[in-house]
């Protein structure tokens, strides 16, 4: 049998040590690696450009008052979101999104026949109502403590600037 | 590539020694913080929602957002990993060492550490500070220099984000500088010039993302930063009474160290934990996945 020539030897070696030590360090599998796998390609983006700037968003949120606090925490662009307090206690969280940064976002209200200050109206999950108005942009009341009922959510919804905020393009 | 967010938030330690020195810390922010890890459990507690589809949404756009590098996300990470890089073997090494509960601060342990002078003390107390403003501002979409919103906002700060405040006061403002540790570490920042920021070790490796056009206007903006932010620090204190000793007293349920090797115990703490980075994680999940849940 003809030796095998020391470098083939040392190469086998190698590969073996880095296919061993690849096995070794990569991640399980998880259900979430197709989005990982879809979100770093070439292209993949959250947000488009065309979406509306998050600042001009806070202009239609409820006023608060009456024992609530209205505390803004996060203003992306197509996003706006504010925490709703009772007495310094987190309650609920408002939000509203252009679906343009999410389309599929906008499908849940096409098959609904429940309308909130007349806009379509889902109920989603457990803690979730949401509204499209403008057949755009999506206005979301979500618990945060087992007090803030669904019908606490359907009334902080119908307190936004909806026509308002149906206006904007 | 920079890791998944996923893959960051399952493999939070669930016991080493950041772990532990954050939950002798809780006397300082009562049950404000309990070690939230794995992606899916944090969906579950910030969302309550137990729906399998939903999380699968719930997660996936997180993971879009958070690969989005236009939106922040990825900025703020890389602030917090960055600017607490722990040696990790010798918090092995550490552990290793244990003695019952409670890990020997002595022998060879001890030549591998060695405490910090007061100005390099002082100025990764104030880096830090402005790592987790500039931090803040990235997750939340505010301009990156908006002092006045992040003071405004630390009123607010709660769960693992207030933890990670505490252990900033405690483990780097208290112990190794003093009850005085604001005041020092204001006086040795007025006597900071570019070029010491410039050569500081902590601030090199964060300098790209420090609000301003050069070492000079970093200082400024570092020591803005800090005057702007020494009241809400020292309130934090006094309501709460905190001294050295308290935290000391704490610190001995999982260190053994003797009185004159007090100095030693910030050191080794600094250079074994990566608390910015842990409770960093965790806030940007929790972020990450409170946005997502309104988009879907």
């Amino acid at each position: 049998m003809p030796r095998l020539p020391r470098r083939q030897i040392l190469f086998t070696c190698l590969l073996g040590m880095i296919l061993w030590v690849s096995a070794c360090t990569s991640a399980p599998p998880s259900r979430f690696d197709q989005a990982q796998k879809d979100s770093t390609s070439r292209g993949a983006t959250s947000v488009v450009k065309e979406s509306e700037a998050g600042g001009s968003f806070n202009r239609y949120f409820p006023k608060a008052g009456s024992g609530y606090q209205k505390v803004y925490s996060q203003e992306k662009k197509g996003f706006a979101e504010a925490k709703l307090k009772q007495d310094g206690k987190e309650v609920a969280v408002m939000a509203i999104s252009d679906t343009l940064n999410n389309p599929s976002a906008a499908n849940k209200f096409k098959n609904s026949s429940e309308t909130i200050a007349g806009y379509p109206a889902v109920s989603q999950g457990k803690t979730g109502t949401a509204i499209l108005v403008g057949n755009r942009f999506q206005v979301k009341v979500l618990s945060r403590d087992p007090s803030f009922t669904e019908s606490d959510r359907e009334a902080w919804l119908s307190k936004f600037d909806l026509n308002g905020l149906s206006r904007l393009k | 590539m920079s890791k998944p967010i996923f893959e960051l938030v399952d493999n939070l330690p669930t016991n080493n020694l950041t772990v532990m020195m954050l939950k002798s810390l809780d006397f300082v922010v009562p049950g404000q913080w309990n070690n939230l890890v794995g992606f899916e459990n944090t969906i579950r507690e910030v969302t309550a929602e137990t729906d399998q589809e939903m999380i699968q949404q719930i997660g996936d756009r997180a993971i879009w957002l958070y690969n989005d590098k236009s939106q922040g996300y990825q900025k703020a990470m890389w602030l917090y990993q960055t600017v607490d890089r722990a040696d990790s073997a010798l918090g092995t090494a550490a552990l290793a060492n244990k003695v019952g509960n409670k890990i020997p601060l002595v022998g060879g342990l001890l030549t591998k550490v060695t405490p910090n002078p007061d100005k390099a003390q002082a100025l990764d107390l104030c880096i830090k500070l402005v790592v987790e403003l500039v931090a803040f501002c990235q997750i939340n979409g505010i301009p990156g220099d908006s002092i006045g919103d992040f003071v405004t906002s630390l009123a607010d700060y709660s769960g693992e984000s207030l933890m990670r405040m505490a252990a900033l006061i405690c483990v780097d403002g208290l112990i190794p500088l003093g009850p005085d540790f604001i005041l020092k570490a204001q006086s040795i920042l007025n006597n900071t010039s570019p070029k010491e920021l410039g050569s500081n070790s902590t601030f090199k490796q964060v300098q790209e993302l420090i609000p301003g056009n050069n070492t000079n206007s970093q200082l400024s903006f570092i020591g803005e930063s800090f005057d702007s932010v020494k009241g809400w620090m020292s309130n934090f204190v006094e309501d709460r009474n905190l001294t050295p000793n308290a935290i000391f007293g704490k610190f001995q349920g999982f260190l053994e160290f003797s009185e004159n090797k007090l100095d030693y115990v910030a050191a080794f703490l600094d250079m074994t934990t990566n608390y910015y980075e842990h409770t960093g994680t965790q806030t940007l999940a929790r972020r990450l996945i409170e946005r997502a849940v309104a988009e879907i």
